[in-house]
């Protein structure tokens, strides 16, 4: 059987749930309302570093409604939760009277109303015993770790061949803390009835929820049902067993009764991780034809009290060009902030801002074109495997973009294109985005009235899973869209990898492809000796599958339908499990590519007030096969203007002396409005990836990396001015 | 939040009576910055909560001086009004360079004069220092990080909490008069008059006192050969307040100028009227060279602390531009 029919994959299906989100009949954890259900306020710390030397409930245990507050002085001992492909499970909170960072949950109050429980929460009063907190990236009381991640990469000798290069450009460059800040407030709704736990959660990843909790609060996993239907949003920020959920847990079993603790906006910057901040320096040696002989990437970035974040950000620079010398290394400050965590393409965006800055920079000093530079260092293999790549088409992201962009009208001197009193700068970068895929389950069912069923434990945060799956899941059963359901989000189902790393369309379409062959082939076992069917003695390799019916792949009119096979059998239904597994890239001889992009950028700046505006982006990606070209562009519309909010106005600001998070809210963290967007093209190119049945690469994140570089280059362009330093902002432009 | 009375004032001097009468109540109208205040933030804890919205304070009639603009108007509705869009085109770009339209369409003309300040440090009780909500406690802000938006101009060592409104900087440039009813009967009060550096006392913000109400302002309309322009800067091209907002309004004649109005936001602990460079203005040649005058006389002065160290610079290029796309360059 071979995917001979693209006629559902790959057109631009709409969502599937979109009526049911406009029509906010979809359910998002915040939205969940069960019989009897009391409320959560949570108490945070209003330091950053030392212990609580009194904290005192009794007021607040006294206001209307409240039914319990839990503090350090009467929470039971949680068991750590286990460590997973992203790293440990943040500390569980209420465990002991430290204070690791400012916003950390000090206490939870359940209340019958949420407006009791916020009242009761303001008035548990807390003493501190102070210390000094380490706050400071550079600050050398923080303890330093080396390779946190074991991804250091060593290629030749870097420091050799940048000693003996004819040109090297060296700078420092440095990207400011982002907070995730996903539009929909993360809630989690607990219930325990007789040992079982029932939790409806913003995560991206049910069931690594479900085996947290489990593990944390020592019940079987089996005891456990976690969903997450709808998403409001997260961009990393659900991937990890953050406190909160776990106080949600641990309060509705404290009570009794079911609970629901949803954060607010200032709570959702210190409680579910942010995009460290990060000091990169960059040392790239070149010869006089513009070929790299060495590319010297360290990155450092931050990292919380007893926790661990992987954000691997230098380590993505060794397979990006072409290079005989590569050398990375990642570092971590360990300091009093919250939890870092995955922000949309972690570490990829830091890294890609420095690593195309400092390309950039060099152009100049090689006097070539800065497409030119790139074109000139193209990897064509793998270049730490030195294998062949699973598929890789940037050259034509290049290409497609320089045309669709215009780049060929571009003056190269700088300052020179005008609008008016406007500079106008042109900028590019490059981005190779790492491959990330993981182990998935999927289960497809067709039932005796022809439609099928086919359902795993992953999520959908938004990006259009239910969709591209339906769509996936109808092509290879042979049913049209309206005859197949696909069902996500409860860990009940089969085992999901996260929605996170750009993998999961990747790690589910398979699986859901393995199932669903699983499946075809449950069938073709069912009238293997049936000398009633057309179908007798087929193998799957002898039949393809449309309009409900199983028939022999030379004749169409040779088959019969899903429904007689199951009538005829006097059976009910039939149901086939299917599992995807990442290749080992030595056994298949290819290198597992990611998906790459070009981004073409244009910028006016007014150099007498700073002011920076960006009107025209041209994205250009290689996602190997789009399932849904309509919901594949969304997401790198939505991730450039991620991008764009990186490039220009995001920063989190913590407060130097107390470690607060001084612009904790929507007002005054800026992320990009519809006015600083102005034309996002996107563009398709490349082949299917070799290296899945599927052929498809993740391109969730792709399109926000680049960005941040082509912003910065096309900045230097207009003005002259060489920001290293993001968000790049009216005062780094007062000419 | 705190458990409070709700009550609906009948009339004018009802309203007046019960808040007067009660150090712990408060006036609510549009409630676009006392809500967040109340509920979200713990900054605001009245005990009775006096809804004025019933009130005939809504409106906008015109003669052919002056806007009389009832303190309920909304921010949509002045905007949309005809005598605004004609004779006072800037402080229809002030306004709709303000906020987004869902607050636009609550926000009242009597709450924008007496909006709180943005300073995220004062915002957040968890913040002790704070000599605008606890007198003598200190100023975090001074020593904090993201400075940015902060004020410096009339800022000192107490207190650097930026009066963030855009209508206020051209209604200030246009002496503008807010008409205020207390227990004795009504006062009008000059908007440059209105508003108290901070001083010793940044806790104390207006000239009124408790319980007074703004019931309306009386704009006066400028002459129609006067040109005006909102300049406001800012990083995010929507929905942020100003990093620094310029309202002018010019009458030039033969090259001379012969009046200047200028308001400056985004700088000041107050909105601020910039009566240094309207001195420089007015008579001089209406040359970049004039504007640049205006602009030093009017930034000699400025406090600042490193987040802001770049905002009077910001400040002198956005005056300069904004007079120079009003009154040209006849050098």
């Amino acid at each position: 059987m071979t995917l001979t029919r693209p006629v559902v994959v790959g057109a631009g299906v709409d969502r599937v749930d979109g009526p049911l989100k406009v029509a906010g009949a979809a359910a998002y954890s915040s939205d969940i309302t069960l019989p009897g259900m009391v409320h959560v306020a949570l108490v945070r710390s209003t330091i950053a570093a030392g212990r609580i030397t009194r904290l005192d409930t009794g007021a607040a245990e006294q206001l209307p409604g409240v039914l319990a507050v839990l503090s350090h002085h009467n929470a039971p001992r949680l068991a750590a939760g286990p460590t997973n492909n992203l790293g440990p499970t943040p500390p569980p909170p209420l465990q002991d009277d430290r204070i690791r960072h400012h916003g950390q949950y000090l206490a939870a109050v359940v209340a019958e109303k949420p407006y009791q429980a916020a009242a009761a929460a303001r008035a548990v009063t807390v003493e501190y015993e102070r210390t000094e907190p380490v706050l400071r990236i550079e600050d050398p009381a923080g303890e330093l770790r080396t390779d946190p991640f074991g991804m250091d990469a060593t290629r030749g000798d870097a420091a050799g061949a940048l000693a003996a290069a004819e040109v090297v450009h060296e700078a420092t460059y440095v990207t400011a803390e982002n907070t995730n800040n996903p539009l929909g407030l993360f809630a989690t709704v607990a219930q325990w009835s007789g040992g079982r736990l029932t939790v409806h959660d913003a995560t991206q990843w049910t069931s690594n929820t479900c085996q947290t909790l489990a593990q944390m609060f020592e019940v079987p996993e089996s005891a456990v049902r976690v969903y997450a239907k709808y998403v409001g949003g997260a961009f990393g920020s659900g991937l990890r067993v953050w406190p909160h959920v776990v106080l949600a847990v641990l309060a509705a079993r404290t009570v009794g009764r079911p609970v629901k603790l949803v954060l607010s906006r200032p709570e959702m910057f210190t409680g579910i991780g942010h995009r460290p901040n990060t000091v990169q320096q960059l040392r790239i040696g070149a010869a006089r034809d513009g070929g790299f002989v060495a590319i010297e990437h360290e990155a450092l970035q931050t990292v919380a009290m007893d926790d661990e974040n992987l954000e691997p950000v230098a380590a993505s620079s060794a397979s990006a060009y072409a290079c005989p010398n590569v050398a990375t290394r990642d570092r971590q400050r360990r300091l009093n902030i919250p939890c870092p965590g995955s922000m949309r393409a972690p570490g990829e965006a830091q890294a890609n801002f420095a690593l195309e800055s400092a390309i950039d920079e060099l152009s100049y000093l090689l006097d070539m074109d800065p497409l030119d530079l790139r074109l000139r260092n193209y990897a064509q293999v793998q270049p730490q495997f030195g294998l062949p790549w699973s598929s890789k088409a940037l050259r034509e992201c290049y290409q497609v973009g320089a045309e669709r962009f215009g780049w060929s009208r571009r003056d190269r001197r700088i300052g020179a294109m005008r609008d008016g009193r406007w500079l106008v700068g042109y900028g590019m970068a490059g981005v190779s985005y790492l491959w990330w895929q993981v182990h998935c389950e999927a289960r497809a069912t067709i039932g005796s009235d022809g439609t099928g069923y086919v359902r795993s434990a992953a999520t959908d945060i938004g990006t259009g899973t239910y969709t591209v799956m339906r769509q996936l899941s109808a092509e290879l059963l042979g049913l049209e869209l309206d005859q197949v359901r696909f069902d996500l989000g409860d860990s009940n189902l089969p085992w999901s990898p996260q929605a996170g790393g750009s993998g999961l369309t990747g790690a589910l379409g398979n699986a859901v492809h393995a199932a669903c062959r699983e499946l075809i082939r449950t069938f073709l076992r069912t009238v293997v000796n049936d000398s009633a069917s057309p179908l007798r003695g087929c193998t799957i390799d002898d039949v393809a599958v449309s309009g409900g019916r199983i028939h022999h792949r030379a004749d169409g009119k040779l088959g019969e339908s899903f429904v007689a096979i199951l009538a005829r059998h006097g059976l009910d239904e039939l149901t086939a499990d299917g599992v995807s597994d990442p290749p080992d890239p030595q056994e298949v001889g290819m290198a597992p590519a990611g998906a790459f992009a070009a981004k073409f950028v244009e910028v006016h700046v007014d150099p007498d007030l700073g002011l920076l505006r960006v009107p025209r982006i041209v994205s250009v990606v290689d996602g190997g096969r789009i399932l849904n070209e309509k919901l594949a562009r969304s997401q790198i519309i939505g991730a450039t203007v991620g991008g764009v909010g990186q490039a220009i106005l995001e920063e989190t600001v913590t407060d130097p002396r107390t470690g607060r998070i001084a612009n904790a809210n929507l007002g005054d963290y800026l992320v990009a409005v519809n006015a600083d967007i102005g034309e996002i093209d996107v563009t398709f190119v490349g082949e299917p990836d070799q290296l899945t049945p599927l052929g498809t690469k993740g391109v969730g994140e792709v399109g926000l990396p680049g960005t941040a570089a082509a912003v910065a280059n096309a900045v230097y362009h207009a003005t002259g001015k060489r920001i290293r330093s993001l968000p790049i902002t009216i005062d780094d432009l007062l000419g | 939040m705190r458990a409070f009375e709700y009550v609906r004032a009948d009339d004018i001097g009802a309203a007046v009576a019960l808040v007067s009468g009660d150090p712990a109540a408060q006036y609510l109208a549009g409630g676009t910055t006392q809500v967040d205040l109340m509920l979200k933030d713990g900054i605001l804890e009245p005990e009775r909560v006096v809804d004025i919205t019933r009130l005939p304070l809504r409106g906008i009639t015109a003669d052919d001086r002056t806007l009389r603009v009832g303190a309920l108007t909304t921010m949509e509705e002045l905007a949309a009004d005809p005598t605004v869009a004609e004779r006072l085109p800037f402080a229809r770009t002030a306004l709709l360079a303000g906020a987004s339209t869902q607050l636009r369409n609550m926000a009242t003309i009597g709450g924008n004069l007496l909006q709180r300040t943005r300073c995220r440090y004062f915002r957040d009780p968890g913040v002790p220092d704070c000599n605008k909500r606890t007198p003598s406690s200190g100023c975090a802000a001074i020593t904090g990080a993201g400075a940015r938006m902060h004020a410096i101009l009339g800022a000192g060592e107490t207190c650097i909490a930026l009066h963030a409104s855009d209508l206020c900087v051209p209604l200030v440039a246009l002496d503008t008069v807010v008409r205020v009813r207390g227990t004795d009967g009504e006062r009008r009060i000059p908007l440059t008059e209105f508003y108290l550096l901070p001083g010793d006392r940044p806790d104390l913000e207006t000239v009124l006192r408790h319980g007074d109400l703004v019931t309306a302002i009386e704009i006066p309309l400028p002459p129609a050969a006067i040109r005006s322009g909102y300049l406001k800067v800012r990083d995010r091209a929507s929905y942020e307040f100003a990093l620094v907002s310029v309202a002018a309004a010019l009458t030039v004649e033969d090259g001379t100028i012969t009046e200047a109005r200028l308001g400056l936001g985004g700088v000041g602990t107050i909105p601020w009227r910039a009566r240094a460079a309207e001195q420089v203005l007015t008579g001089a040649p209406a040359t970049v060279e004039t504007y640049r005058a205006a602009a030093e006389a009017e930034l000699r002065a400025p406090f600042t602390v490193p987040g802001t160290a770049f905002k009077p610079e910001l400040a002198r290029r956005t005056i300069v531009r904004a007079l120079e796309e009003l009154g040209g360059d006849r050098t």
